[in-house]
Protein backbone atom coordinates (compact mmCIF):
# COMPACT_ATOMS: atom_id res chain seq x y z
CA UNK A 1 0.00 0.00 0.00
CA UNK A 2 1.46 3.04 -1.23
CA UNK A 3 1.00 7.19 0.55
CA UNK A 4 -1.41 7.37 -2.48
CA UNK A 5 -3.44 4.28 -1.51
CA UNK A 6 -4.20 6.12 1.57
CA UNK A 7 -5.17 9.59 0.25
CA UNK A 8 -7.39 8.07 -2.12
CA UNK A 9 -9.35 5.52 0.67
CA UNK A 10 -9.86 8.32 2.81
CA UNK A 11 -11.64 9.85 -0.27
CA UNK A 12 -14.22 7.34 -0.62
CA UNK A 13 -16.97 9.05 1.32
CA UNK A 14 -16.45 11.94 -0.37
CA UNK A 15 -16.52 10.41 -3.71
CA UNK A 16 -19.85 9.10 -3.04
CA UNK A 17 -21.20 12.08 -1.68
CA UNK A 18 -20.60 13.89 -5.26
CA UNK A 19 -18.31 16.43 -2.87
CA UNK A 20 -15.17 15.61 -4.46
CA UNK A 21 -14.06 18.25 -6.56
CA UNK A 22 -13.37 17.03 -10.93
CA UNK A 23 -9.81 16.59 -10.26
CA UNK A 24 -9.89 15.21 -6.99
CA UNK A 25 -12.17 12.70 -8.46
CA UNK A 26 -10.40 11.47 -11.99
CA UNK A 27 -7.36 10.86 -9.12
CA UNK A 28 -8.87 8.56 -7.81
CA UNK A 29 -10.81 6.98 -10.48
CA UNK A 30 -7.43 6.97 -11.88
CA UNK A 31 -5.88 4.79 -9.30
CA UNK A 32 -8.47 2.59 -8.61
CA UNK A 33 -8.33 1.37 -12.56
CA UNK A 34 -4.19 0.70 -11.52
CA UNK A 35 -4.58 -0.58 -7.42
CA UNK A 36 -6.44 -3.85 -7.24
CA UNK A 37 -6.14 -4.02 -3.06
CA UNK A 38 -8.06 -0.32 -3.35
CA UNK A 39 -10.60 -1.24 -5.65
CA UNK A 40 -11.26 -4.48 -2.63
CA UNK A 41 -11.53 -1.28 0.01
CA UNK A 42 -14.10 0.34 -2.35
CA UNK A 43 -16.26 -2.67 -3.42
CA UNK A 44 -15.95 -3.26 0.66
CA UNK A 45 -17.00 0.53 1.30
CA UNK A 46 -19.56 0.46 -1.34
CA UNK A 47 -20.20 -2.11 -3.94
CA UNK A 48 -21.42 0.48 -6.52
CA UNK A 49 -18.16 1.48 -6.31
CA UNK A 50 -16.66 -1.74 -8.52
CA UNK A 51 -18.04 0.90 -11.29
CA UNK A 52 -16.24 3.80 -10.30
CA UNK A 53 -13.42 3.29 -13.41
CA UNK A 54 -13.45 4.22 -17.45
CA UNK A 55 -14.11 0.65 -18.83
CA UNK A 56 -12.37 1.43 -21.95
CA UNK A 57 -14.65 0.34 -25.42
CA UNK A 58 -13.11 0.30 -28.51
CA UNK A 59 -15.67 0.14 -31.33
CA UNK A 60 -14.19 -1.22 -34.44
CA UNK A 61 -13.39 0.40 -37.66
CA UNK A 62 -16.07 -1.62 -39.41
CA UNK A 63 -19.06 -0.56 -36.87
CA UNK A 64 -18.05 3.08 -37.28
CA UNK A 65 -18.40 2.06 -41.28
CA UNK A 66 -21.72 0.41 -40.91
CA UNK A 67 -23.03 3.63 -39.17
CA UNK A 68 -21.77 6.28 -41.37
CA UNK A 69 -23.06 4.45 -44.34
CA UNK A 70 -26.67 4.26 -42.80
CA UNK A 71 -26.34 7.50 -41.84
CA UNK A 72 -25.73 8.94 -44.94
CA UNK A 73 -28.65 6.97 -46.33
CA UNK A 74 -30.88 8.53 -43.48
CA UNK A 75 -29.43 11.99 -44.37
CA UNK A 76 -30.53 11.73 -48.01
CA UNK A 77 -33.94 10.34 -47.07
CA UNK A 78 -34.53 13.50 -44.74
CA UNK A 79 -33.39 15.59 -47.82
CA UNK A 80 -35.55 14.18 -50.33
CA UNK A 81 -38.38 14.88 -47.98
CA UNK A 82 -37.24 18.14 -47.35
CA UNK A 83 -36.98 18.97 -51.44
CA UNK A 84 -40.65 17.68 -51.24
CA UNK A 85 -41.92 19.86 -49.02
CA UNK A 86 -40.17 23.41 -50.29
CA UNK A 87 -42.19 23.44 -53.54
CA UNK A 88 -45.20 24.65 -51.24
CA UNK A 89 -43.94 28.11 -51.73
CA UNK A 90 -43.68 27.70 -55.31
CA UNK A 91 -47.52 26.18 -55.24
CA UNK A 92 -48.80 29.65 -53.28
CA UNK A 93 -47.19 31.85 -55.90
CA UNK A 94 -48.71 29.62 -58.72
CA UNK A 95 -52.14 29.67 -56.88
CA UNK A 96 -51.78 33.91 -56.60
CA UNK A 97 -50.36 33.82 -60.27
CA UNK A 98 -53.69 31.99 -61.08
CA UNK A 99 -55.69 33.85 -59.36
CA UNK A 100 -54.63 37.07 -61.13
CA UNK A 101 -55.04 35.28 -64.37
CA UNK A 102 -58.70 34.19 -63.74
CA UNK A 103 -59.40 37.74 -63.01
CA UNK A 104 -57.84 39.09 -66.07
CA UNK A 105 -60.24 36.23 -67.46
CA UNK A 106 -62.98 37.41 -66.18
CA UNK A 107 -63.07 41.13 -66.41
CA UNK A 108 -63.94 40.95 -69.96
CA UNK A 109 -67.00 38.81 -68.88
CA UNK A 110 -68.14 40.99 -66.42
CA UNK A 111 -67.54 44.47 -69.26
CA UNK A 112 -69.46 41.86 -71.71
CA UNK A 113 -72.54 41.88 -69.34
CA UNK A 114 -72.49 45.59 -69.34
CA UNK A 115 -72.87 45.34 -72.80
CA UNK A 116 -69.48 45.41 -74.58
CA UNK A 117 -70.15 41.70 -76.13
CA UNK A 118 -68.78 38.67 -75.99
CA UNK A 119 -65.66 37.51 -77.98
CA UNK A 120 -66.74 34.99 -80.91
CA UNK A 121 -63.65 32.07 -79.67
CA UNK A 122 -65.18 31.56 -76.14
CA UNK A 123 -68.52 30.51 -78.15
CA UNK A 124 -66.41 27.32 -79.04
CA UNK A 125 -64.67 26.79 -76.20
CA UNK A 126 -67.09 24.06 -74.24
CA UNK A 127 -65.85 23.49 -71.02
CA UNK A 128 -62.89 25.20 -69.58
CA UNK A 129 -60.53 23.69 -66.66
CA UNK A 130 -58.95 26.51 -64.27
CA UNK A 131 -56.63 25.25 -61.91
CA UNK A 132 -55.98 27.84 -59.99
CA UNK A 133 -53.44 26.52 -57.87
CA UNK A 134 -50.98 25.25 -60.91
CA UNK A 135 -52.06 21.74 -60.77
CA UNK A 136 -52.08 19.75 -63.98
CA UNK A 137 -55.20 19.76 -65.81
CA UNK A 138 -56.99 16.70 -66.82
CA UNK A 139 -56.57 16.04 -70.33
CA UNK A 140 -58.83 13.81 -72.52
CA UNK A 141 -61.09 17.22 -74.67
CA UNK A 142 -60.96 19.34 -71.75
CA UNK A 143 -58.88 22.21 -72.69
CA UNK A 144 -56.96 24.31 -70.06
CA UNK A 145 -57.86 27.90 -69.55
CA UNK A 146 -54.31 29.08 -70.42
CA UNK A 147 -55.21 31.12 -73.44
CA UNK A 148 -54.90 34.94 -73.35
CA UNK A 149 -57.66 36.63 -71.57
CA UNK A 150 -59.59 38.01 -74.54
CA UNK A 151 -59.62 34.83 -75.82
CA UNK A 152 -60.10 32.65 -73.29
CA UNK A 153 -63.30 34.88 -71.28
CA UNK A 154 -66.67 33.21 -71.49
CA UNK A 155 -69.56 34.49 -73.22
CA UNK A 156 -72.16 36.10 -70.78
CA UNK A 157 -74.01 32.62 -71.29
CA UNK A 158 -71.48 31.00 -68.98
CA UNK A 159 -71.79 29.50 -65.57
CA UNK A 160 -69.10 29.33 -63.27
CA UNK A 161 -68.50 26.57 -61.21
CA UNK A 162 -66.46 26.02 -58.40
CA UNK A 163 -65.36 23.08 -56.75
CA UNK A 164 -64.26 22.57 -53.50
CA UNK A 165 -65.40 25.61 -52.58
CA UNK A 166 -64.15 27.07 -49.32
CA UNK A 167 -61.04 24.88 -48.99
CA UNK A 168 -59.00 27.44 -51.37
CA UNK A 169 -56.72 28.95 -48.79
CA UNK A 170 -54.81 25.46 -48.54
CA UNK A 171 -55.86 23.12 -51.61
CA UNK A 172 -55.89 23.87 -55.09
CA UNK A 173 -59.04 25.13 -56.27
CA UNK A 174 -60.65 23.96 -59.66
CA UNK A 175 -63.24 26.43 -61.17
CA UNK A 176 -65.27 25.10 -64.07
CA UNK A 177 -66.51 27.59 -66.69
CA UNK A 178 -69.29 25.51 -68.69
CA UNK A 179 -71.06 27.47 -71.92
CA UNK A 180 -74.62 27.09 -70.98
CA UNK A 181 -75.51 27.61 -74.91
CA UNK A 182 -73.47 23.82 -75.31
CA UNK A 183 -75.73 20.61 -74.97
CA UNK A 184 -74.13 18.01 -73.05
CA UNK B 1 -11.40 10.62 -60.32
CA UNK B 2 -11.10 14.15 -60.17
CA UNK B 3 -13.79 14.18 -57.90
CA UNK B 4 -13.09 11.83 -55.74
CA UNK B 5 -9.66 13.13 -55.40
CA UNK B 6 -11.14 16.68 -54.45
CA UNK B 7 -13.57 14.78 -51.90
CA UNK B 8 -10.84 12.97 -49.98
CA UNK B 9 -9.12 16.50 -50.01
CA UNK B 10 -11.76 17.89 -48.48
CA UNK B 11 -12.31 15.00 -46.04
CA UNK B 12 -8.39 15.62 -45.27
CA UNK B 13 -9.11 19.01 -44.66
CA UNK B 14 -11.97 18.69 -42.57
CA UNK B 15 -10.13 15.52 -40.11
CA UNK B 16 -8.36 18.81 -39.07
CA UNK B 17 -10.82 20.70 -37.56
CA UNK B 18 -12.24 20.92 -33.89
CA UNK B 19 -15.46 18.89 -33.34
CA UNK B 20 -17.00 23.19 -32.63
CA UNK B 21 -15.49 23.85 -36.15
CA UNK B 22 -17.21 20.55 -37.57
CA UNK B 23 -20.59 21.21 -36.24
CA UNK B 24 -20.82 24.96 -37.17
CA UNK B 25 -19.76 23.70 -40.99
CA UNK B 26 -22.07 21.00 -40.82
CA UNK B 27 -24.72 24.03 -39.81
CA UNK B 28 -23.97 25.58 -42.78
CA UNK B 29 -25.00 22.75 -44.85
CA UNK B 30 -20.91 20.88 -45.40
CA UNK B 31 -22.05 17.42 -45.69
CA UNK B 32 -18.17 16.24 -45.91
CA UNK B 33 -17.78 18.15 -41.95
CA UNK B 34 -21.38 16.33 -41.31
CA UNK B 35 -19.53 13.16 -41.88
CA UNK B 36 -16.02 13.49 -40.50
CA UNK B 37 -18.19 14.26 -37.00
CA UNK B 38 -20.45 11.40 -37.74
CA UNK B 39 -17.08 9.34 -38.14
CA UNK B 40 -15.15 11.01 -35.02
CA UNK B 41 -17.84 10.22 -32.40
CA UNK B 42 -19.47 7.51 -33.49
CA UNK B 43 -16.99 5.49 -30.72
CA UNK B 44 -18.35 7.89 -27.51
CA UNK B 45 -21.84 7.64 -28.95
CA UNK B 46 -22.09 3.72 -29.26
CA UNK B 47 -19.70 2.91 -26.39
CA UNK B 48 -22.29 5.42 -23.69
CA UNK B 49 -25.39 3.97 -25.72
CA UNK B 50 -24.26 0.63 -25.01
CA UNK B 51 -23.91 1.13 -21.49
CA UNK B 52 -27.16 2.42 -21.44
CA UNK B 53 -29.63 -0.04 -23.42
CA UNK B 54 -27.10 -3.11 -22.63
CA UNK B 55 -26.14 -4.51 -25.80
CA UNK B 56 -24.33 -3.49 -29.04
CA UNK B 57 -26.63 -4.15 -31.70
CA UNK B 58 -29.40 -1.50 -29.99
CA UNK B 59 -26.60 0.69 -29.05
CA UNK B 60 -25.28 1.07 -32.99
CA UNK B 61 -29.40 1.53 -33.86
CA UNK B 62 -29.23 3.99 -31.30
CA UNK B 63 -26.10 5.31 -32.68
CA UNK B 64 -27.40 6.29 -35.84
CA UNK B 65 -30.48 7.69 -34.73
CA UNK B 66 -28.53 10.37 -32.69
CA UNK B 67 -26.75 11.50 -35.47
CA UNK B 68 -29.66 11.46 -37.77
CA UNK B 69 -30.91 13.95 -35.26
CA UNK B 70 -28.33 15.60 -35.11
CA UNK B 71 -28.52 16.89 -38.94
CA UNK B 72 -32.17 17.44 -38.26
CA UNK B 73 -31.37 19.51 -35.26
CA UNK B 74 -28.49 21.52 -36.51
CA UNK B 75 -28.98 24.35 -37.44
CA UNK B 76 -30.04 24.78 -33.89
CA UNK B 77 -26.42 24.11 -32.69
CA UNK B 78 -24.92 26.34 -30.23
CA UNK B 79 -21.61 26.66 -30.48
CA UNK B 80 -21.17 28.19 -26.72
CA UNK B 81 -22.10 24.51 -25.70
CA UNK B 82 -19.08 21.80 -26.12
CA UNK B 83 -21.01 19.38 -29.14
CA UNK B 84 -19.93 16.40 -26.86
CA UNK B 85 -22.31 17.47 -24.10
CA UNK B 86 -25.09 18.56 -27.32
CA UNK B 87 -24.48 14.60 -28.73
CA UNK B 88 -24.43 13.26 -25.15
CA UNK B 89 -27.88 15.20 -24.62
CA UNK B 90 -28.80 13.46 -27.52
CA UNK B 91 -27.67 10.29 -27.44
CA UNK B 92 -28.47 9.43 -23.72
CA UNK B 93 -32.38 10.81 -24.58
CA UNK B 94 -32.78 8.46 -27.19
CA UNK B 95 -30.80 5.69 -25.23
CA UNK B 96 -33.29 6.63 -22.60
CA UNK B 97 -36.25 6.29 -25.08
CA UNK B 98 -35.05 2.94 -26.50
CA UNK B 99 -34.47 1.55 -23.40
CA UNK B 100 -38.06 2.73 -22.46
CA UNK B 101 -39.63 0.54 -25.60
CA UNK B 102 -37.28 -1.78 -25.81
CA UNK B 103 -38.27 -2.91 -21.48
CA UNK B 104 -41.84 -2.40 -22.28
CA UNK B 105 -41.33 -5.02 -25.41
CA UNK B 106 -40.01 -7.58 -23.04
CA UNK B 107 -42.68 -7.32 -21.28
CA UNK B 108 -44.77 -8.40 -23.92
CA UNK B 109 -42.47 -10.95 -25.03
CA UNK B 110 -41.00 -12.38 -21.93
CA UNK B 111 -37.08 -12.93 -20.96
CA UNK B 112 -36.12 -14.86 -23.97
CA UNK B 113 -35.23 -11.98 -26.64
CA UNK B 114 -32.83 -10.99 -23.30
CA UNK B 115 -31.40 -13.83 -23.09
CA UNK B 116 -30.50 -14.42 -27.23
CA UNK B 117 -29.11 -10.86 -27.10
CA UNK B 118 -26.79 -11.89 -24.19
CA UNK B 119 -25.53 -15.09 -26.25
CA UNK B 120 -25.17 -12.85 -29.43
CA UNK B 121 -23.12 -10.04 -27.09
CA UNK B 122 -20.88 -12.60 -25.53
CA UNK B 123 -19.96 -13.83 -28.56
CA UNK B 124 -19.86 -10.81 -31.17
CA UNK B 125 -19.50 -7.61 -28.99
CA UNK B 126 -17.02 -8.75 -26.63
CA UNK B 127 -13.85 -9.16 -29.06
CA UNK B 128 -13.68 -5.15 -28.36
CA UNK B 129 -13.43 -5.50 -24.88
CA UNK B 130 -10.49 -6.81 -22.29
CA UNK B 131 -11.77 -10.04 -20.52
CA UNK B 132 -12.03 -7.61 -17.22
CA UNK B 133 -14.15 -4.75 -18.96
CA UNK B 134 -16.32 -7.25 -20.09
CA UNK B 135 -16.91 -8.94 -16.61
CA UNK B 136 -17.75 -5.55 -15.40
CA UNK B 137 -19.96 -5.00 -18.65
CA UNK B 138 -21.46 -8.02 -17.82
CA UNK B 139 -22.10 -7.24 -13.83
CA UNK B 140 -23.73 -3.77 -14.50
CA UNK B 141 -26.03 -5.20 -17.01
CA UNK B 142 -26.95 -7.67 -14.76
CA UNK B 143 -27.51 -5.44 -11.53
CA UNK B 144 -28.83 -2.58 -13.27
CA UNK B 145 -32.17 -3.77 -14.29
CA UNK B 146 -33.94 -1.73 -11.28
CA UNK B 147 -32.56 1.28 -11.91
CA UNK B 148 -35.23 3.92 -13.75
CA UNK B 149 -34.21 4.52 -17.08
CA UNK B 150 -32.61 8.35 -15.58
CA UNK B 151 -31.35 6.42 -12.59
CA UNK B 152 -29.36 4.48 -15.22
CA UNK B 153 -28.46 7.34 -17.30
CA UNK B 154 -27.34 9.35 -14.47
CA UNK B 155 -24.68 6.66 -13.20
CA UNK B 156 -23.52 5.76 -16.92
CA UNK B 157 -22.66 9.33 -17.53
CA UNK B 158 -20.81 9.42 -13.61
CA UNK B 159 -18.83 6.49 -13.55
CA UNK B 160 -17.96 5.43 -16.77
CA UNK B 161 -18.21 8.62 -18.73
CA UNK B 162 -17.08 10.32 -15.40
CA UNK B 163 -18.60 13.56 -16.63
CA UNK B 164 -19.32 16.18 -13.97
CA UNK B 165 -22.97 16.84 -11.93
CA UNK B 166 -23.69 20.22 -13.89
CA UNK B 167 -22.72 18.26 -17.38
CA UNK B 168 -24.87 15.55 -16.28
CA UNK B 169 -27.94 17.86 -14.90
CA UNK B 170 -27.43 19.46 -18.63
CA UNK B 171 -27.81 16.39 -20.52
CA UNK B 172 -30.54 14.66 -18.72
CA UNK B 173 -32.54 18.15 -18.35
CA UNK B 174 -33.12 18.84 -14.86
CA UNK B 175 -31.42 19.99 -12.11
CA UNK B 176 -28.03 19.25 -10.06
CA UNK B 177 -29.89 17.79 -6.89
CA UNK B 178 -31.80 15.87 -9.04
CA UNK B 179 -28.73 14.74 -10.25
CA UNK B 180 -27.52 13.43 -7.22
CA UNK B 181 -30.69 12.34 -5.87
CA UNK B 182 -30.78 9.84 -9.29
CA UNK B 183 -27.05 8.60 -8.28
CA UNK B 184 -27.60 8.08 -4.47
CA UNK B 185 -30.78 6.12 -5.25
CA UNK B 186 -29.26 4.72 -8.25
CA UNK B 187 -26.07 3.35 -5.94
CA UNK B 188 -28.58 2.11 -3.04
CA UNK B 189 -30.43 -0.53 -5.77
CA UNK B 190 -26.97 -1.45 -6.75
CA UNK B 191 -26.02 -1.70 -3.92
CA UNK B 192 -28.67 -4.30 -2.81
CA UNK B 193 -28.47 -6.14 -6.53
CA UNK B 194 -25.05 -6.75 -5.75
CA UNK B 195 -25.89 -8.13 -2.53
CA UNK B 196 -28.56 -10.35 -3.92
CA UNK B 197 -26.21 -11.76 -6.89
CA UNK B 198 -22.97 -11.14 -6.19
CA UNK B 199 -22.29 -11.58 -2.14
CA UNK B 200 -18.87 -12.05 -3.29
CA UNK B 201 -17.88 -8.43 -3.99
CA UNK B 202 -19.34 -7.56 -0.29
CA UNK B 203 -16.47 -9.28 1.06
CA UNK B 204 -13.75 -7.00 -1.15
CA UNK B 205 -13.76 -9.43 -3.88
CA UNK B 206 -12.99 -7.60 -7.29
CA UNK B 207 -12.96 -7.94 -10.91
CA UNK B 208 -8.97 -8.31 -11.90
Amino acid sequence: MSAICGIVRAGFDDYLSDALPAPQRRILRDHLAACAECRGAAAARDASLVFARRVEETVGADEVADVLASVRTGVAHIEAERRLRRPRGGRRAAAVAAAIALAALLAPAVSSRRGTGAPAAVANAGIRVTATAGRAVPAGGIEPAAAPPEAAAPDSSATVYELNPGSGREEPRVVWIVDRGLDI
Amino acid sequence: MELVYSQNRERQAAGELSDRELALQARGGDMVSFEVLVSRKTPVVVSLARRIVGNAEDARDVAQMVFLRVWKEIHRYDERYSVNTWLYRIATNLSIDFLRSSRSRERAHGATLHLVREREESSAGGATRTAEDRDLARLFEAVSGRLSEKQKAAFVLREMEDCDTRDIAEILGCGESTVRNHLFNARRILRKEIARLYPEFLRGRTLA
